[in-house]
């Protein structure tokens, strides 16, 4: 017979019953919030909820940024977008891209993205990356013009990539004085 | 020295079914892939011109059913699925899936005449480049795809003509 102590089953027990306290602590803490106002419990439920939410739509646009970023930095970075000035000389079907001579987009228009343009939305046609120097950009218009005619006009900009991100506009507006549309490309500054 | 010959033996043992596995995984894959996009995937969006002259953007049609038939004039059972989904929205009502068909030959005119042939009430998206039959993997017709409101594949029959039922039936099934 030995009366020395079993310190592990000791330590087990112990561990067991502050583990039950707590689990019952919790229980209770629990019980009671809920039992004094349901209302507000929900109320935070919901409030929590919709903080994840926000946290989420952040995290979101912060990785959106950050591969963009990752993809496309600033030193060779090139975007053309492209917005309409009331157009009622043209009605817009499709816009063909080319960089150099290479095709880089070639983008159908339906119904809802015209009249989105035309409420003055402005859509990045395209983003990529090129190198410092000089590059030609092409760009063909094809839809409908005056008169209800097949129309297809091509534009160019010769323009100098330097180390910054450069931002190109196309832009189809109406030229009132010949009654013609009229398409132009420009740098943003 | 027997435990270690156990060993060895054990170890190739091993790398043998490990090849076999890996051999196995890539003659099985390309019969698994043939009907791409998988289901449970999102069907890639595109935008392509109509026999009216409409450009239509599948994207656009988020929030309905879709059914996609991508049909050639030359396939037998195209014309037999384009028939029966010709039918199928007016048999399944206002809740009814939007069917897009995609002609994939080439040939512009031809696609517009056997569309108007078959009367077909749905539209008829022209994909003369094959550009929307590269992003989808088309290799056999004619290939149609049940897409949920949320542009997600959820039921493909390839090399098969598919009954309006069946796809009345699926849409039920899953409770799209």
């Amino acid at each position: 017979m030995s009366s020395s102590i079993n310190w592990r089953a000791v330590r087990t027990r112990w561990h067991v019953c502050a583990g039950a306290l707590l689990v019952c602590g919790g229980l209770l803490l629990a019980g009671r919030g809920h039992a004094a106002d349901p209302a507000q419990d929900l109320r935070s439920v919901d409030q929590d909820v919709q903080a994840l939410k926000k946290q989420l739509v952040d995290l979101n646009r912060d990785l959106f940024r950050l591969e963009e970023e990752l993809l496309y930095p600033a030193s060779t970075q090139v975007a053309v977008f492209l917005s309409l000035d009331v157009g009622t000389f043209f009605a817009l079907d499709s816009v063909t891209l080319k960089v150099d001579d290479k095709e880089v987009a070639n983008y159908l228009y339906t119904e809802r993205e015209v009249q989105a343009l035309h409420r003055g939305g402005v859509q990045k046609l395209f983003l990529g990356n090129l190198k410092a120097g000089e590059h030609e950009l092409v760009a063909f218009f094809t839809g409908k013009g005056p008169h209800d005619r097949d129309y297809r006009r091509g534009t160019t900009l010769t323009f100098d990539k330097t180390i910054g991100a450069k931002y190109l506009e196309l832009r189809i507006s109406d030229r009132q004085a010949a009654l013609q549309p009229e398409f132009v490309v420009r740098q943003w500054e | 020295m027997d435990r270690f010959a156990r060993a060895r033996r054990r170890a190739l043992f091993e790398t043998l079914l490990l090849l076999a596995a890996a051999v196995a995984g890539l003659l099985v894959f390309p019969i698994v892939s043939d009907a791409s996009p998988a289901a449970g995937s999102t069907a890639p969006d595109f935008a392509l011109k109509a026999t009216d002259g409409r450009n239509l953007r599948l994207s656009e049609y988020r929030g309905d059913v879709v059914v996609l038939a991508f049909w050639a004039s030359w396939c037998g059972p195209c014309r037999d699925t384009l028939a029966q989904l010709n039918a199928l929205p007016a048999a399944a009502g206002d809740q009814g899936p939007v069917v897009l068909g995609v002609n994939l030959e080439g040939d512009d005119a031809r696609a517009v005449s056997v569309a108007q042939a078959l009367g077909l009430d749905f539209p008829t998206l022209l994909d003369s480049r094959q550009s929307v039959g590269r992003l989808y993997d088309v290799d056999r017709l004619p290939l149609t795809l049940l897409l949920d409101r949320d542009g997600v594949v959820r039921g493909a029959w390839s090399q098969q003509s598919v009954s309006g039922e069946e796809i009345a039936r699926q849409i039920e099934e899953l409770n799209l």
